[in-house]
């Protein structure tokens, strides 16, 4: 059996599911369990393709609810777990990735977005953030890294991982049909080889010592008999939560110093928005670029200080809104004007902001 | 900053345009440039036009997706009506000769409209198999994107397996990529 999947790194061409199964790969994940619906299949395909090869698993489940519980099952076991889903298999993941915010488990999620609500369209959207971010029946206690290039694809999934373990809140990668889909180029690379060390699984149940006497008592619970019982428990996941949010937030920007209106996206979008940003530039216009990359926990204090120079937002995404929403709550206060191109379920091009960039420039 | 050249392929499924469009995007990206090739897919299995779009630059690749095309090629009736909207005044719109009945179809707008005998040349010079592989040649022609030599290596990369089974299928792609390009060539 061979060693490591990738010795040093390798300049590739492939699929963003491609990436995200050689990522997984390499970020130590011992078993995917999944079900098929596009338009993340391909993640499958590959992961079954390339598992057996260095001793890693597969489990092919009766539908989302269930994939989305044996991963939970798999990390309660001690394992890097992981699966990958889209649309209404989101909505269904839902309910396990509530238990594992219950219970802090650093289980993994790849969504690749596609139009919706319900079966809509299996070919692209941005309309799974709400759901990604704030599903299921709880605060949104979790990590949502969202991709724009195969680049990030590859080290955002390794990353998930990393952050899951080390922090115990369920992570998701948030990508999308185009980027599943799409084929360019990256290095894909041992994460030894970028100084890159993976954090350990560890099992939760049957560690050495006495509970109580040489060790806290592990409690997994999901349930909870009385009100206050429950809260405490709360405070404290929240308490960690507002504690590593600095830590865990990224974004990217740049001529945001002087600019009048600022150019806010995420994922896919970003990359029309970045090409529109240096085109209106070229041509003397004041505008700036910011991206958030975590959108969960979003990085507040960069949008509140954006929000607080720049004189307007335009906020674009391919949904109605969903970023908006996050977005306005960050910059609560901030006397910033928040202007919109919403194409819900529908690529942008950078075409589409110049024009509207200049709509409002008049 | 040259802009990417901005390619869509559009024909029926069978035709070959989403393997024409990744061995393109693959020789590009051997040849060290920046390229993105996404195919358009929906529902439905079989039926639908199928459309590739790709794009070739130096620089890293925006939007996956993209309004107008520099080079627009439509490979069957429904596919000229389908890919109008991605032409504009600097478009090179291709279609092949032997489409009927769409002359009112044509887009309008097109800097240039080129009508290539791609699917004769292939049935009665080559054979009907190897007709993307002139669609690939015309591509590369009227682009520039990679070079001949590159297209070549792509194509033996992909086929080579084949070829080495039977040597003549690789004189018959080398042969459909020349044609390919010479009918562009003679066109313009």
């Amino acid at each position: 059996m061979p060693d490591k999947p990738i010795e040093g790194e390798k300049r590739v061409f492939m699929t963003g599911n491609e990436v995200v199964a050689w990522a997984a790969l390499v970020a130590g994940a011992e078993i995917m369990y999944g079900y098929p619906i596009t338009p993340q299949n391909e993640i499958m395909h590959y992961w079954t393709r390339l598992a057996p090869k260095y001793g890693r698993e597969f489990l092919q489940t009766e539908d989302e609810l269930s994939a989305g519980f044996t991963t939970v099952g798999g990390v309660l076991a001690g394992r890097k777990a992981f699966t990958a889903t889209a649309g209404p298999g989101n909505t269904l993941m839902q309910e396990p990735m509530s238990m594992a915010e219950a219970m802090r488990l650093p289980t993994v999620v790849v969504i690749q977005q596609r139009g919706g609500p319900s079966t809509a369209t299996v070919i692209y959207s941005q309309q799974e953030v709400t759901m990604t971010t704030l599903g299921g029946n709880g605060e949104g206690l979790r990590i949502v890294y969202s991709t724009a290039t195969h680049q990030e694809l590859f080290d955002y999934t390794i990353k998930a991982f990393n952050t899951a373990w080390k922090y115990r809140f369920p992570t998701f990668v948030l990508g999308d049909g185009y980027q599943a889909k799409m084929r360019e180029s990256l290095t894909i690379y041992d994460p030894a080889s970028r100084g890159i060390e993976l954090v350990e699984a560890e099992p939760f149940l049957g560690k050495p010592g006495v509970p109580g006497v040489d060790r806290p008592p592990t409690q997994l619970r999901n349930t909870y008999n009385v009100e206050e019982e429950l809260y405490e428990v709360l405070e404290g996941y929240f308490k960690d939560y507002e504690k590593i949010a600095p830590e865990v937030a990224e974004y990217e920007a740049f001529d945001v110093e002087d600019a009048d209106l600022v150019v806010v996206s995420h994922g896919v979008v970003s990359r029309a928005c970045k090409a529109a940003v240096k085109e209106l530039r070229e041509e003397g216009i004041k505008v700036g670029y910011f991206r958030p990359i975590t959108l969960r926990p979003l990085p507040v204090d960069a949008i509140r200080e954006t929000a607080s120079k720049a004189r307007q937002f335009l906020v674009v995404e391919s949904a109605n809104g969903q970023m908006a929403r996050l977005l306005k709550e960050a910059a609560f206060g901030c006397p910033v004007e928040m202007l919109s191109l919403f194409k819900p379920g529908v690529g942008i091009t950078a075409e589409d902001v110049v024009s509207r960039v200049k709509e409002i420039a008049g | 900053m040259a802009k990417a050249v901005k390619i869509l392929l559009a024909g029926e499924g069978g035709q070959g345009v989403q393997s024409v469009a990744e061995i393109i995007a693959e020789a590009a990206n051997e040849e060290g440039r920046e390229a993105l090739y996404i195919p358009n897919f929906g529902v439905e299995q079989r039926g639908g036009v199928s459309i590739a779009y790709l794009q070739i630059g130096d620089e890293p690749i925006g939007a996956p997706k993209f309004q107008t095309g520099d080079i627009v090629i439509a490979l069957s009736d429904r596919a000229v009506h389908r890919t109008r909207q991605y032409v504009g005044p600097q478009t090179l719109f291709v279609y092949d000769s032997s489409i009927e009945g769409v002359e009112d179809a044509l887009p309008t707008q097109a800097k240039k409209i080129l009508p290539i005998p791609a699917i004769e040349v292939s049935k009665n010079e080559l054979h009907p198999r190897v007709f993307n592989i002139v669609i690939m040649g015309a591509v590369i022609k009227a682009t520039g994107v990679i070079s001949v030599e590159e297209a070549k290596k792509a194509i033996e990369k992909k086929l080579g397996y084949k070829f080495e089974k039977n040597p003549k299928l690789r004189e018959l792609n080398f042969r459909a990529l020349e044609r390919g390009m010479e009918l562009v060539a003679q066109a313009i």
